[in-house]
Order: structure tokens, then sequence, then C-alpha cells
């Protein structure tokens, strides 16, 4: 039995091993949950390999031939063996779940300094918001490395769920409530990732996602210096396209989006001149008002209404010009 | 309809009372036809309640379909379709003074398939009215996984918007979880419970009867949620507040399916606490009683407790949408969190009314196809009784990430933790069961040692979900599916199946086909972790999980697993064929072809219509398998028993 529980037990480190089953790192979070990863996976291949190893050896030691009708030994229990396997695995668990809480501790605390970043949702579209950079807003998650990011959130609708898969955290965010999450971006790790939307927020929650960039805290600073200069609410209708998360929804070549919730943006001449309309009058009010009129084969109450209130004046008009091919 | 001629036959089976049936015309019999217009009846009352207010109110519109549907379609509807199928007759009887039947049993026993189709109060036979139905809701949530997993086998829409898929993976879910998988459990522990305890039936034949009737009810009304303006309910079977308040109509639905499918598990636990705590045959004490009735006792109590919370979570968002409450509208001053606290009050130990039966099924046949007693038999039942008390506090698990009180996630991840150890003890006396055994591999052995496996690797990624900096990682991806998989698919339905292939001999008096079982099975458990067993991968690399469309660096392994789904649905054909042929042509069954103790194979194969023509005497435990001369229980002058000495 020693044998084949030492065969399973091998069989599946390798599974363990060979695959690359989470994510290449790039956040002390992450790497601080990987440790319990492997922690709890030690553990699990031991008992797999003893539960396995125990059925395969009894299905081919123990089976009776098929006229033996003899019964096994009435063997009833046996009080020590019953009491090694009630202590032995809550020991087990409970050091799993001692070492959890000390990592749990650690990934909710944001150290000295953080960068604080507040993170806006909306169906199906990100926001974010830098407070400490004289609010600088943007549809694009740029972070810097070496240095712990909080994220302070909230919902305008329904519930939602950040994640970045390489740094491991998540967080809800929740109508109502203010949560908060901290990540650390490792420095070396710099490069592109996406925030995905993880919990299930209507038609276009597989499309909610948003572009992350982690750059080193030169190139933060770079980044922040270039936004402000370009911006002072002269943003150009491309950018405002991107940080109002219009991509999630539709799809507009000029901006490379194809995404299939709501009506293409590539047709937008012929669509307003169905509906009778200026194409820029038409334009400016599916914007603000969404529901005034309904493509054919799209549905009512689909697209926030809330846009004329969420963009300022310049944005929308920059917006529209975007739209319309008219501006940048 | 024909079944309507069969409207006064159980009487034919006992000979006619002092009671006859007045012979009524075929709109007045209890019967489909009775059921038909009785709802129609019953959905005109609601809608013209509705209307009604609203008019003598002044509200505009007087016609609120929403409303309507609510109160007509899906309130008062049923409960003509109830009242005309007849399970309101006897009570109704009753209280009107009419003369009632002066026995209880005038609807029991079944002697023509046309009877499965009535109202009956014989615990057999609702048994099998549970399993055929429960199998008819699992064919077709099977068959949504799989148009959903056609779509998924590349990335980009193709076959459905987004809408169809999310109604798709919830009427799935909802389908699996509340018509299938806990009414299953239902339906087997009918049948075996009262035979195991040596009573002629449940303690409430009629209720019973209602209970089952509540059930298609329920599966009737998820599956009609396609129909309504806007698609089916698409929230997941989870439907988290506030995004259930403001879908289309067809949340409703589910709302309101729940209702009485909830209603059903309710009325049918208190039947089994009642049963098995009055009806127990003289000597059968808690000590003397099989696990599997150990098993079912403990699961009625969790559902007894837990069942009303997630009842009133369904009301309140229902309340949220329809009258404008604010339980869980930010804007109202109403708590989102709320929602999960209260529905995961009851899911989580839902997880748990989904599994214990199980466990009881599994402990049965491994101490019958090992030929030994179950090892530590007190143990094995104080560990139930162990997960019941713990399984109440853990719900918060489920919402690590949801942004509740943050001091809550340690307290919870410890009792989540800890919930492994009595699972543990079941699973390494299962072990021990086995050790220097005479295992024999028949069908249902081999379901019972492909659950242990299974039920092991999704207790063992239960470990890692315990765990909360792992969870904060892992929740809303696929690695949730495949847990949930592996312990519903490899757990529950593994014994589910376990379970049928046990007593389908007793329950048909024929046996079934070994070959095809084993086919069944064989086919059932690879192509089972060729499914599912990738979804952790896929979910720890970075795929969510509910979602229509993924990034293109999954296609591979989501068309893998695409192909697999069709095979492991491809699988159950061969449990239908066998099912169905062995039924209507099989062998027939001996009385006890598993050489079991318990009292339900001391009788012929199927049981007589009161179960034993004397009550048995319990005289010893139930698995004294190897004790030379031991006996579980005495039945004076049973052909049966003495077949078995």
């Amino acid at each position: 039995m020693t044998g084949i529980g030492i065969v399973v037990a091998i069989l599946v480190t390798l599974v363990a091993v060979l695959i690359p089953w989470l994510p290449t790192s790039a956040s002390e979070e992450m790497d601080r949950i990987e440790f319990v990863y492997w922690f709890a996976t030690i553990i699990c291949i031991g008992i797999f390999s003893l539960v396995m190893a125990v059925i395969i050896y009894s299905v081919l030691t123990f089976r009776a031939g098929p006229d033996d009708e003899a019964d096994g030994p009435s063997i009833h229990g046996h009080t020590g063996l019953e009491i090694v396997w009630t202590v032995v695995p809550a020991v087990l668990v409970i050091a799993i779940g001692i070492v959890s809480a000390v990592v749990l501790s650690q990934n909710g605390s944001a150290g000295a300094n953080p960068l604080t970043v507040k993170v806006f949702a909306q169906q199906f579209a990100w926001r974010f918001e830098y407070p400490d950079q004289a609010n600088l807003k943007s549809g694009e998650l740029v972070l810097p490395t070496g240095r712990s990011v909080k994220f302070e959130m909230t919902s305008a609708d329904v519930i939602h769920s950040f994640w970045i898969p390489e740094m491991g955290q998540k967080q809800d965010l929740v109508p109502g409530i203010k949560t908060t999450l901290v990540v650390t971006p490792k420095p070396g790790h710099e490069g592109t990732f996406t925030l995905v939307c993880t919990e299930l927020c209507g038609l276009g929650h597989a499309t909610m996602r948003a572009p992350v960039r982690v750059l080193t805290q030169a190139g933060f600073d770079a980044w922040v210096k270039e936004q402000q200069s370009g911006g002072g609410g002269g943003a150009t209708g491309a950018a405002v396209f991107t940080s109002a998360g219009c991509a999630g929804c539709h799809a507009f070549e000029p901006a490379g989006s194809n995404a299939a919730i709501g009506p293409s943006l590539d047709e937008l001449a012929a669509s307003a001149e169905q509906a009778g309309q200026p194409l820029d009058a038409y334009v400016r009010e599916s914007i603000v008002e969404p529901g005034k009129v309904i493509a054919s084969g799209y549905k009512d109450g689909v697209m926030p209404p809330s846009f004329g209130e969420s963009l300022s004046a310049k944005e929308i008009d920059a917006l529209v010009q975007y739209l319309t091919g008219t501006g940048p | 309809m024909s079944s309507i001629e069969h409207g006064t036959s159980p009487d034919s089976g006992h000979g006619a009372g002092p009671w006859a049936p007045r012979q009524r015309g075929i709109l007045m019999r209890a019967g489909y036809v009775r059921a038909a217009w009785c709802a129609g009846l019953f959905f005109l009352i609601g809608m013209y309640i509705v209307v009604a207010i609203r008019w003598f109110a002044g509200w505009d519109p007087v016609y609120d379909w929403n409303i309507i549907t609510i109160t007509g379609a899906l309130t008062t509807a049923p409960i003509g379709f109830l009242l005309g199928l007849g399970a309101f007759d006897y009570w109704l009887y009753w209280i009107s003074g009419r003369p009632t039947r002066p026995e209880d049993h005038s609807g029991h026993g079944a002697y023509s398939w046309k009877d499965y189709f009535k109202v009956n109060t014989d615990h057999k036979v609702i048994g099998v009215q549970y399993l055929t139905t429960t199998f008819v809701f699992f064919v077709l949530g099977g068959l949504m996984a799989m148009l959903f997993r056609a779509e998924l086998a590349q990335p980009g829409m193709q076959f459905m918007d987004t809408q169809t898929y999310n109604g798709l993976v919830s009427v799935h879910a909802a389908l699996m979880i509340f018509v299938f998988i806990i009414p299953a459990f239902a339906g087997l522990a009918n049948f075996a419970v009262p035979l195991m305890l040596g009573a002629p039936d449940m303690a409430f034949p009629r209720l019973n009867a209602l209970s089952f009737w509540l059930l298609p009810i329920a599966g009737t009304m998820f599956l009609a949620s396609f129909l309504a303006p806007g698609g089916a309910f698409a929230t997941g079977w989870t439907s988290y507040a506030p995004l259930a308040s403001e879908q289309p109509i067809g949340q409703v639905f589910f709302n309101m399916g729940v209702q009485w499918a909830g209603a059903s598990s309710i009325l049918t636990a208190l039947n089994f606490l009642v049963t098995i705590i009055t009806m127990r045959a003289p000597g059968m004490t808690f000590w003397r009683m099989p696990l599997l009735v150990w098993a079912n006792f403990t699961t009625s109590l969790l559902v007894v407790i837990a069942t009303p919370f997630i009842a009133g979570s369904q009301f309140f968002v229902m309340f949220d949408r329809v009258m404008h409450t604010s339980f869980f509208v930010p804007a109202g001053g109403g708590y989102v969190l709320g929602y999960q606290h209260i529905f995961w009050f009851y899911s989580h130990p839902a997880v748990y009314i989904m599994i214990l039966p199980g466990f009881g099924i599994i402990s049965e046949i491994i101490s019958v196809f090992s030929r030994k007693p179950i090892f530590g038999y007190r143990l094995m039942a104080m560990s139930l009784l162990g997960i019941l008390v713990l399984g109440f506090s853990v719900w918060a698990h489920h919402m690590f990430v949801a942004g509740m009180a943050d001091w809550l996630r340690v307290p919870m991840m410890i009792s989540t933790l800890l919930i492994a150890v009595p699972t543990g003890v079941k699973v390494f006396s299962w072990l021990a069961t086995m050790w220097e055994g005479k295992i024999h591999l028949n069908t249902p052995m081999l379901f019972a040692l492909g659950f242990i496996s299974m039920f092991v690797i999704g207790g063992l990624s239960g470990i890692y979900l315990g765990s909360v900096p792992i969870t904060v990682h892992a929740s809303d991806t696929y690695f949730i599916v495949a847990h949930i998989h592996y312990v519903l698919f490899g757990g529950s339905v593994l014994t589910i199946f376990a379970g049928i292939y046990y007593w389908f001999p007793k329950m048909t008096g024929r046996m079934y086909s070994e070959r095809l079982g084993k086919w069944h099975f064989w086919l059932t458990f690879v192509s089972f972790n060729l499914t599912f067993f990738p979804m952790h991968w896929v979910g720890l690399v970075g795929m969510p999980r509910r979602v229509a469309d993924y990034s293109d660096r999954f296609a591979d392994l989501n068309l893998f697993v695409t192909v697999s789904s069709f095979a492991l649905g491809a699988s159950v054909v061969i449990f239908f064929y066998n099912v169905i042929v062995s039924w209507a042509r099989g062998p027939i069954a001996e009385s006890n072809p598993w050489r079991a103790m318990t009292l339900e194979w001391q009788v012929s194969s199927p049981p007589p219509v009161f179960n034993f023509d004397e009550i048995p005497q319990v005289v010893g435990g139930p698995y004294e398998y190897g004790v030379p001369g031991a006996r579980h229980a005495v039945l004076k002058g049973g052909a049966a028993q003495e077949a078995h000495v």
C-alpha cells in the first residue's frame, strides 16, 4: 500500500509542479497568496495520496471472487484510530488557518505612504481617480511599482468585483458602501495587465474590463504630468471614449473596439437618418438620454442614463466630435 | 388526460369500503382536466384581485402585467392546479363535513403506470414520482449546460446573446440545485426511510403527496421564465441584489419558484422528522438506525431551520422590485450585503442538504458491498450532527471578498476549515470499512468509490477556498465552478446514481444491467474529470465565472472542456437506456439481491403496499456483517426473510 501511496503522491506532485497553476505574480500580495497556496497544496497532496492509496489497495487486495459469499471480519471500530483521524486533520486545518490569518492581515495593510486610487464601477465600465494627483481622472488604471496602492472603491448601480489576476487581490464594489483593497505592484514586473469584473453584473459582464499599465515610479510621475498638461478638461474624444468605458459595450472601429452589448457606433450616420435627426444632435441625445431612441434589436435600460451628469459638457462635446468623425 | 378514468381505481386494490366515491363528470373529477380549468380560474381570480385593487385605488395602469404575473400566474394559478389535481381533496372534505375516506390509504399503491401521474399517498410511489420528475429536470438542466458549453467552445459570441447566455447559466443552476439534487435525495429517502424504520408509510402521507406536487410547479416556473419578456432570470442561482431587483420580469419566476421548491422541502423535512422520531419499529433505537436514516434526520433539521431564510431573501428582493421597499436599495437606506447574509445563511447549509443524504447512501453501500460493519458507527452519526452545527457558522465564507465586516473573515475561515474534520472522519471511516472486507464491485459500489475519490478532490479544493487569502484570488473564477461541480456532481450526483442502482431492484422488482451500469460509471467518471478538472486551472490563471465571452488565451482549454462535457452528456444516455429497459424487461429481482441486513431488503421486491405484513421487531444494529448469527430485525413468517436466513 505504501508503494501505491508513493506512486500517487509522485504523480500528484508532478501535476502540481509541472503545470503553472497560478499566473506569474506581479504583486507582493500575490507572492504571499502563493505561499499559502503551496502550504495547503503540500498538505492536500498528502491527504489525497493516502485516500487514493487505501482505495486502490483495498480494491486490488480485498476484492471478493464472484461466488464468494463470505462476510468480512466484524470490526466495529477502533477508538485510537478514530481519535487520530479526528485530531490530525484538525491540527492540519488549524495550521492552514493560522498561516492564512497571518497572510490575510499582511495583505490588508497598505504600509506607509500608499498611493490612493479611487475606483468607480458602473455597468459596464471602470473609472479611476487619483486624489493625490489633483484628482486626475482616467479610464486606464496606471500604477507605479514598489509602492502600495490603496483602492477606495464604490459602485453606482449593482455589485461589481475588482480583480487583476496577476496581482491576486480581489474585492467587490458595492453600491452604498465604500470598500478598500491594497495592491503592491512588484518592481521588475512593469507591463500591461487586464482588470476584469468577476461579479455577474448584467448583460455586459463578460466585457467589463479595463486596461492596467504598471510603470516604474518615474514612469508613473511622467504619465501624471503628461495627463495633467494635456488635461484641464480638454481631453480628446478618444480619451473620453476610453475613460467613460464606451468600448465595453460598443463596437467602434477608430477605437479598435468590437464589443456587441450595444449597437455598433460605426453606423451612426445611418441610424441618425433613420431617426430623422441631424447626426450631431442624434449622437448627443443618445449619450445623454440613451432611452430616447432604441436601435432595433437592442433593449432599453441597458445603457446607464447618467453620462449627462458624469461627463462634463466639454467632454461630451469632444466625444460627439470623435464619434461623428469631426474631432480627435 | 386519460388518467381521469382511473379516478376510482385505488379502491379496486382493496375492495370497496363503506365509502364509495360519487361518480362525477370529467370536469369535476380530480385529475388533469380539473387541474387545468382550476389553474385558469385561479389565475383569473388572482388577476382580478390585482385589477380590482388597482382600479379602486386609482393606480395607473390598472392592468399591470408584472404584478398580475406574480399574483396570478406564479401564486394563485399553482394553488388552483393543486386543488384541481386533488391534492387538497381529503382536507376539504373533512373541513366541510362531508364523508372522508374511512381509511387513510385510498390513494395507496400504484397499479398502472398512470397511477404515477396522480396524487398518491404511498411513500414508495411518491419516491418514484420524485425521482422521475427530478430526472426530467436533470436532463433539461444538462441540455442547457451543453448549450452554453457550445457557446463557450470559442471566444466571442456565436449562437446567442449575452442575456440568453446568462439566462441559461442561471436556469441550469436553479434546476440542478432546487429541483434536481435536493428533491432527488428527498425521493430516495421517501422510498427508503419508512422501509428502513419498519414503518408502513410516512407519518403524514397526504402532506407527503402535497410536497411532491409542489415540485413540478417550481421546476415549470424556472423553465417558463424563458417565455417571459426580456428572457429568463439571468443573475445566477445566487440572484444577488440589487442586480436582481432591476432585471426583466423573468427574475420573479426565480423568486417565486424558490418559494414553491422551498415549501416542498420544508414540508418533506417535517414529515421525515416526525416519521423518524415517532414511527420507528419496536426495538429500533436511535443507535440502531441505519446511517441513511441518520443522514436524513440531520438533513431535515437543516432544511427546517435554514430554508425559511432563502424564502425571505427572495421575497425581500421581489418586494424591492414590486412594492418599492428598500431592503437592499442603498438609496432608500437598504443594505446590499444584507441579501448575501440572508441568502447564504440558507445556501451554505444547503450545501450540506445536498450532500448529507449522499453520505447516508454511501454508508449503506460501502458496508453492504464490503461485507463488513460500518467502521465507527456512532462517530459516523455524530459527525453528521457535527456538520449540522458547524454548517450554520460558516455562511460568510461565501462573502470573503464581498465587503462585509473585516473581523468576520478569520472566525468564519476557522469554522469553515474545521468542517473538514467531521467530513474527514466520514471518509476515513468508509476506507476503514472497506479494509479487510470482501469487496464486491457492483455498480452501486463503483459509484460509491467514484464518489469518495471525487468528493475528496472537491473537499480539498474546499480547503483552498476556506483559506481567505487564496479565496481572495480564486473567488468568482472558474476555480469555484470546478469546486462546486466536484462537490455537487462528483459528490451528490454520483451518490444519487449509486442510490438508484442500489435500490433499483427494490423499487421496480427488476434488476438493471450490470454491464451497462459499469459502462455508465466509467464514462461518467472519465468525462466528468475531463470536463471539470481543467476548470481549476483556467480559473486560477484568470478566467472569471459566468462570462459569455473570454480572453483568447483560454480558447484551447475551453474547447476541450466543451467536447468533454458532451461526452458527459452522452454517458447519461446509457443510464436512461439501462433504467428504462430494465424497468420494463429486466430479470425479476430477488427480495434481497445484495444480502443486506437493513429492513427494506427483508420484504419482497417491490415491497407490499403497506411494507410489512407484520410490524418487525428490531433486535440489533443494521450492519452486523460477519457477526455469526447476528440479526437486525425479526420478521415473523416473511418469505423474504427466510430466504435471507
